[in-house]
């Protein structure tokens, strides 16, 4: 099972030009799938047409097909795709309800909407606070989180929903190191405990070498590079696609730039 | 009754939605700081409510104002729990008509074809003999605002110095958006702010006088007193410094949000439910960037949306 | 409210505390709906008793409330913000009422009158009682246990979502609007000039205010979508304020005692 992108193109409502496509893409359960690319190269449109939002909630033409578990993406109505494809952004202000007074009530917010009988709805705040790691955060007031707090909020509370497939657009872009390790980690958990699909656009490469499975990086709409995670970040044309490689990639070619040896030790360290 | 609940839900988008509360905040917000910070006679305090009703409808305008005073007075986030919750009527009603606006197109930008310019001289002179006839009849006749004694000569003077000051404001703003925009539509938008503002004025009187003996604890309470030491009644004390700040006030207003709705894009304004009406067809076609991010109402204002 | 957050144990899940928040003390236990018909109740008795001694009344009535229910001195503190508009009200009134003809001294050209000082109690009172009314109401029912009523009384998610959001969003507003006049005035601002600049001063406050309101509201509405906030059916309530016999007999109290007053007041018994 999967969701399935086929020669997908998508054009924004008003705009007279495709901003992403043709594209295939395969985003299976338990794998996760890493979008890297330079600025306007359409990975934040990817994300919307991947999870449906493109067309369906903000209008727009997209030709090819997008397939979610084999259902027609633009077939389905908001609060199903919301059930199937969860979507996460960058800035987690925007992503907080800012109508609950704690934590609880903001991660139960999702299966409140779905009318869930309140035992499941506790079960699954739980669950998902558990999952992102913040359930110590439970009582808290949801404005007065750190970013990296509400980011991880803003997660659960996409995860109260249980979706098969996360959806996330640079999730950690405004978080520091701290937070950004705390998202990365909890991405892993989510993965491994929940065996959902992933799909993670990152400018940070070294999240992407920590994480993903696989890597695709997009020029223009299209893809330029993809394959096993490893590979496409240590690949040698990165840098001409605006993407930086990881601080590892980078060590071991300065390295190796000034006839040092590079060995399996320095590799590790670097991890 | 199903074309209603349609036009009922047309209204209410997910994004109307979303941009109520923050409407609702930017007016308690904008209204507190303009009466504490900046000191200004004006009060501001529907920047939100004007902003929802041009974009969304009537409908999401109306509760938009009437909510914003609601919400001031039960539950203030801000100073003093001002007395503000029964001007939730007016709220409501300037609230509504912004819609009506939005939906008949006012707002739209308009270029200096000879169609406009004829349709903006006949909307001043409308709005303008509207505006002198009442005037004319609220500083002139007291049989419908209550009882006191009056004095023909002055009051028909004070009527007359009162239009000369509100239209004297309406042609510096229209001159100005027309000196900034080149933007007949500026006309018809300012028109419907005068407009609203009178209506605002007449409508709040009799909730001022009655709640408040025509007070408010701010520095328009000066000109109240003056009528007052004058012979007015309560009512036509209220309605004459009404007259005068709420149509300044209104028209003030409005100019912000016309200006503001004209430096968002095409796109972003179209998915609004009054988005079509929004968007003229005399607008310049879009620039089209090569992959647009989405989300950004990129203003051609240069200014920092944060 | 529990700072820390107990996992719920083998007795099936449950909310926590600091979800359901009961309050204590007789009146504000009391349900929402109650309390706003007192006060209804309030505000009509002061308004339709002429004289001060109506009001006057309602305000005795509410300080003794106000103090059961351990609020007094937040209702003085409500009540001392409108003693500028008290202030002008009597003094307006005291000096200026027209065709008054009573006077109590003469000062020069002013002459205080009685039947200004009269009127000037009256209106300030009745301003008093009102403002004191809604004020206790609000200080015993916090707007999330209005709102949760609301709700059980058939307030769709949206209206509770406009309102709570908004009550939010208040604060935040303010210190953004701080933000933005500390910059503006680092750019030269006039806060204090004369008039003209000042109203030009208000275009760099409000613009920014609504850009950013509005540059966020697209990922907003997204984000609601995906929560499932447009689901059809009705939404599982996490608080529900009770409704107990104590509350109906109130209300129908409260609803006779108005109906009695307006009664009294039409058919000119009182005033």
């Amino acid at each position: 099972m999967a969701i399935e992108l086929a020669s997908a193109r998508y054009r924004y409502a008003g705009s007279a030009s495709a901003a992403l496509g043709p594209i295939d893409l395969r985003v299976e359960e338990g794998r996760v799938v890493g979008v890297a690319g330079a600025n306007e190269s359409g990975k934040s449109t990817l994300c919307l047409v991947a999870a449906g939002l493109a067309p369906g909630v903000i209008g727009g033409k997209r030709d090819g097909s997008v397939r979610i578990d084999g259902a027609d993406a633009a077939a389905l109505k908001p609060h199903e795709l919301a059930q199937r494809c969860g979507i996460l952004f960058q800035h987690a202000a925007t992503q907080l309800s800012h109508s609950t007074a704690t934590v609880f009530e903001e991660v139960a917010f999702g299966p409140c909407n779905l009318g869930l009988r309140i035992p499941e709805v506790v079960e699954r705040v739980w669950a998902a606070l558990r999952a992102a790691g913040v359930e110590a955060l439970a009582a808290r007031d949801p404005g007065r989180l750190s970013g990296g707090q509400a980011q991880l909020v803003a997660l659960a509370s996409v995860l109260a929903m249980r979706p098969k497939y996360l959806i996330l657009d640079e999730p950690t872009s405004e978080l520091d190191p701290a937070g950004t390790t705390l998202v990365a980690d909890a991405l892993t958990r989510v993965a491994a405990e929940t065996g959902a699909g992933i799909l993670l656009i990152e400018h940070k490469t070294d999240v992407l070498a920590r994480i993903a499975d696989e890597v695709i990086v997009l020029e223009r709409g299209a893809v330029a590079l993809s394959g096993p995670a490893a590979a496409v970040l240590a690949d040698p044309r990165l840098s001409d696609l605006g993407v930086e490689p990881p601080a590892a990639v980078r060590l071991e070619r300065a390295v190796r730039a000034a006839a040092i040896e590079w060995s399996a030790a320095l590799a590790e360290a670097v991890r | 009754m199903g074309l209603l609940r349609r036009w009922v839900a047309r209204q209410f988008t997910t994004r109307v939605i979303v941009l109520m509360p923050v409407a609702i905040a930017i007016n308690i917000v904008l209204g507190y700081t303009v009466q504490s910070g900046l000191k200004l006679p004006i009060y501001v305090d529907s920047i939100g409510t004007i902003l929802v009703g041009v974009l969304g409808g009537p409908l999401p305008g109306m509760f938009t104002g009437a909510l914003s005073n609601l919400i001031w007075q039960y539950a203030p986030g801000i100073g003093s729990g001002s007395q503000i919750g029964p001007f939730a009527i007016t709220a409501a009603v300037i609230g509504l008509l912004a819609g009506v606006w939005g939906q008949l197109g006012l707002f739209r930008p308009r270029r200096g074809h000879a169609l406009n310019i004829v349709a903006a001289v006949v909307a001043v002179v409308l709005i303008g003999a509207m505006a002198l006839y009442t005037y004319g009849r609220a500083f002139s006749s007291p049989d419908q605002f209550a009882n006191a004694t009056f004095k023909s000569a002055s009051a028909f003077d004070q009527s007359r110095f009162f239009f000369l000051v509100v239209m004297a404001v309406f042609v510096v703003l229209v001159g100005w958006a027309l000196v900034l925009r080149r933007d007949i539509g500026a006309v018809f938008a300012i028109s419907a702010g005068l407009f609203t503002g009178i209506v605002a004025a007449v409508v709040s009187a009799p909730i001022y006088a009655f709640f408040y003996g025509g007070l408010s604890g701010s520095g328009t309470d000066a000109i109240v007193a003056a009528f007052r030491s004058g012979g007015d009644s309560l009512y036509q004390a209220t309605l004459k410094q009404g007259l005068l700040s709420d149509p300044i006030d209104k028209m003030i207003t409005t100019f912000v949000v016309f200006f503001l709705v004209g430096s968002l894009s095409r796109r972003f304004v179209a998915r609004f439910p009054n988005g079509e009406k929004l968007v003229g067809p005399e607008a310049e076609p879009e620039a089209v960037p090569p992959a647009d991010p989405p989300a950004e109402p990129e203003p051609k204002a240069a200014s920092d949306a944060g | 409210m529990a700072l820390s957050s107990p996992r719920p144990l083998a007795a099936g899940p449950v909310l926590p505390d600091y979800v359901t928040r009961k309050p204590s003390g007789f009146y504000r236990s009391l349900n929402p709906a109650t309390k706003l018909a007192v006060a209804v109740l309030e505000v009509v008795a002061a308004f339709t008793i002429p004289g001060w001694s109506g009001p006057g009344l309602v305000l005795a009535v509410l300080v003794v409330v106000a103090a059961a229910s351990r609020t007094l001195r937040s209702l003085i503190v409500i009540g001392f913000a409108a003693l500028p508009l008290v202030a002008s009200i009597l003094v307006v009134n005291l000096f200026l009422l027209p065709g008054a003809s009573d006077p109590i001294a003469r000062i020069g050209p002013l002459a205080p009158t009685w039947s200004g000082l009269w009127f000037g109690l009256m209106t300030a009172a009745r301003l008093l009682a009102f403002s004191s009314a809604v004020a206790l109401a609000y200080l015993t029912t916090p707007v999330d246990d209005l709102l949760a009523d609301f709700s059980r009384r058939g307030l769709g998610r949206r209206g509770v979502f406009v309102v709570g959001a908004a009550v939010q969003m208040v604060p935040r507003t303010i210190e953004r609007a701080g933000e933005i006049m500390d910059a503006q005035r680092a750019r030269g601002m006039d806060t204090e000039g004369r008039i003209w600049r000042r109203v030009r001063g208000l275009v760099p406050l409000a613009a920014p205010m609504v850009f950013g309101a509005l540059s966020e509201v697209e990922e907003r509405a997204m984000a609601l979508e995906s929560r499932g906030f447009t689901a059809p059916g009705r939404q599982t309530l996490l608080r529900v304020p009770p409704d107990r016999l104590i509350d109906r007999v109130l209300r129908w109290l409260a609803a006779a005692g108005v109906v009695a007053i307006a009664a009294l007041r039409i058919t000119g018994k009182v005033g």
